[in-house]
């Protein structure tokens, strides 16, 4: 603060009153940088998580619109016990599993192309990234909702079950019907928007590591193998750790590859499909059963979930000490 | 003596380890001692079968995309029979701007260009001037602010789509472009604060001091000294802004109601689902027309944007 501040002229007549009140208006100068921002996040997102967490607490919905009333953890007793607890429970381990080897391919995809592409001799190697990086620059809507076109089935006029059919004669696959397929073509699509991001994270991070590195592990006689599993790869971990964590948390909370490929289904039960991951889940709760203080609840939940990640990822990654 | 390309590689280090053999394409201006010398047979073999690796790779990762594009050009509502195009046409481009057609592509356009801008504006805007105080300043509920950021970041921002519905429709925005808007610019603003503020961290302070010295007043060293440096930092904010707009789905829906409204993602959604319209063809064109810009921005800007966000969100 001192050291902002213009330096007085030594000289300078003081006048006492005058400078209490430059002190106090300097106290408050820098909340005048914030108030905007701060106006902006009450209204459109602090009190609506505040809302959202009331609303958790009451019995809104399409049967109590206008006369809702609070009904205190109700809902969340509800979830685990009277509405359809066995389909929360697949949902939960889908959106687990899901979200878990999403982030293995991703990671594992990324991490290979990026150790391929950081090659001295391959002097083209700005052109293949810059081709594998186009799934990650297209709008990710789109690209989800014209990979369910590729990959609807043959009377739904599906690219790759047309050409099956028509070109090979043979039977026709069905993609996002079937509840095996539905859950591969999800990961699917997800990788295929997913590796781009890892590809160049890794690829930033293997650059930052010295070439001495490797240099030192071949005059001591380490094979090709050797170098990326007991060199790069250790010294990798601790730079994409905080990355993969942060992708895994992401993707319990993927909405719009799960809703917009497949739409939660299959239907494997009143309420859920085979891909329903969480926020899916939450999202039909509200959209076609309208319980929406029922959803409100699972965003909750979510939260708390996606919330206890974060924060073990952002102690690894020292976030918290950049508070201080 | 060749005139430069010799000249250059002499001066630098590489030169000296050894035959200094013309470097295949512009691979001299690197100067490194790997480029120069000659390979070693392990090395080679590697080589060769990363590219091949990389080339089954991009081949599996570009056909569905070239696949969409060459239907996009093909006659009559369906997938192509045969793995090649059999036609080319501009009718379904044409379509999509067809009045009496009425697809709504150009509204959709409209309206996230609207919204996407407007958010992206105000955000730099915003996140401008608190990062700043953020960065620079020691104030009381400065920590708690900054924590403030990281838990309303952990909160997923959609999962309040039902109170952002229930509390819009009391204040009358309810299926308005301009509540749609709103709700977007608080649910961005805690992840950019942060990549925001680790770029002004990045900043020396002896620049507003210099800016002082010579008598600047406080606003103006931050308007005319900090503010013109953090220039790169608002373009890759604004475009992540932008980019991740485009995309949003779950909170448009709740909000979005009158096709009047629609955005691209709604709108597109919309053209698929709807049976008696399922127009693979039709709705190719819209997702390459809808998508090229972007494509075109985002690889251009690449390194920029990667860096930016590298350089920004070094913690967290």
């Amino acid at each position: 603060m001192a050291a902002i501040s213009p330096p007085a002229p030594a000289d300078a007549p003081v006048v006492k009153p005058v400078r209490r009140r430059r002190r106090f208006l300097d106290g408050l100068y820098p909340y005048g940088y914030i108030a905007p921002s701060l106006a902006f996040m009450v209204v459109a997102s602090f009190f609506p998580i505040l809302f959202t967490i009331y609303m958790s607490m009451t019995n809104y919905s399409e049967a109590h619109d206008l006369n809702f009333s609070f009904i205190g953890l109700d809902n969340f007793v509800k979830i685990f016990t009277v509405f359809q607890p066995q389909a929360f429970l697949g949902v939960f381990e889908w959106t687990v599993i899901f979200a878990a080897v999403t982030t293995a391919l991703n990671f594992g995809g990324g991490l290979v192309l990026a150790y391929l592409l950081n090659n001295e001799n391959m002097w083209e190697r700005n052109l293949y990234r810059t081709i594998l990086i186009v799934p990650w620059a297209l709008p990710g809507t789109i690209a989800i909702l014209a990979w369910g076109g590729i990959l609807q089935n043959f009377t739904g006029g599906g690219m790759i079950n047309t050409i099956l059919v028509n070109v090979f004669h043979v039977p026709s696959i069905p993609f996002l019907g079937d509840p095996f397929w539905a859950r591969f073509s999800v990961l699917l699509v997800n990788f295929w928007l997913g590796y781009p991001f890892m590809m160049t994270a890794c690829l930033g991070a293997l650059q930052s590591i010295p070439p001495d590195v490797h240099e030192a592990a071949e005059i001591d006689g380490a094979n090709g193998f050797q170098k990326f599993f007991r060199v790069t790869f250790p010294l990798l971990r601790t730079a994409s750790l905080p990355l993969v964590i942060a992708t895994f948390a992401y993707n319990l909370n993927n909405f719009g590859v799960v809703y917009l490929l497949t739409g939660g289904g299959p239907v494997t039960s009143v309420t859920a499909g085979a891909t329903d991951i969480l926020p899916t889940y939450t999202y039909s709760v509200a959209y076609t059963l309208h319980e929406w203080g029922l959803a409100c609840a699972y965003g909750i939940l979510i939260f708390f979930i996606i919330g206890t990640l974060s924060s073990i990822n952002m102690r690894l990654s020292g976030a918290f000490q950049e508070v201080d | 003596m060749e005139p430069t390309s010799q000249g250059v590689a002499q001066a630098l280090p590489a030169a000296a380890v050894g035959t200094p053999q013309a470097g295949r394409g512009l691979g001299w201006i690197r100067g490194r001692s790997r480029a120069k010398r000659r390979m070693r047979t392990g090395e080679r073999v590697f080589l060769w079968s990363s590219r091949i690796i990389v080339w089954i790779v991009m081949f599996l990762i570009l056909v569905p995309a070239v696949w969409v594009v060459g239907t996009s050009f093909q006659p009559g509502t369906y997938f192509t029979n045969t793995i090649f195009p059999t036609g080319f046409t501009l009718d379904h481009y044409r379509a999509l701007f067809d009045p009496n057609l009425n697809v709504g592509f150009v509204t959709w356009i409209r309206n996230s260009v609207i919204v996407c801008t407007s958010v992206g504006v105000i955000t730099v805007l915003l996140v401008a001037t608190m990062a700043y105080a953020f960065s620079r300043f020691r104030f009381k509920g400065r920590k708690y602010g900054l924590m403030g950021l990281l838990l309303i970041q952990m909160f997923p921002a959609q999962m309040s789509f039902i109170a952002y519905q229930f509390l819009l429709n009391k204040i009358g925005l309810y299926d308005t472009l301009q509540g749609y808007t709103l709700v977007m610019i608080g649910g961005g603003l805690p992840f950019v604060a942060w990549l925001f503020k680790g770029y002004i961290d990045s900043l020396p302070r002896d620049l507003e001091e210099a800016a002082y010295v010579d008598g600047a007043s406080k606003l103006q060293a931050y308007l005319r000294v900090i503010l013109p440096l953090t220039r790169p930092m608002m373009a890759v904010v604004f475009l992540f802004t932008w980019f991740g707009l485009y995309s949003e789905y779950l909170v448009a829906s709740f909000l979005l109601q009158n096709t009047s409204n629609y955005t691209m993602a709604l709108g597109l959604h919309g053209f698929i689902n709807s049976a008696f319209t399922q127009n693979w063809t039709d709705f190719a064109a819209a997702a390459v027309l809808g998508s090229l810009p972007l494509l075109i921005v985002f690889l251009s800007m690449q390194r920029f944007l990667v860096a930016g966000l590298s350089r920004g969100a070094v913690k967290g």
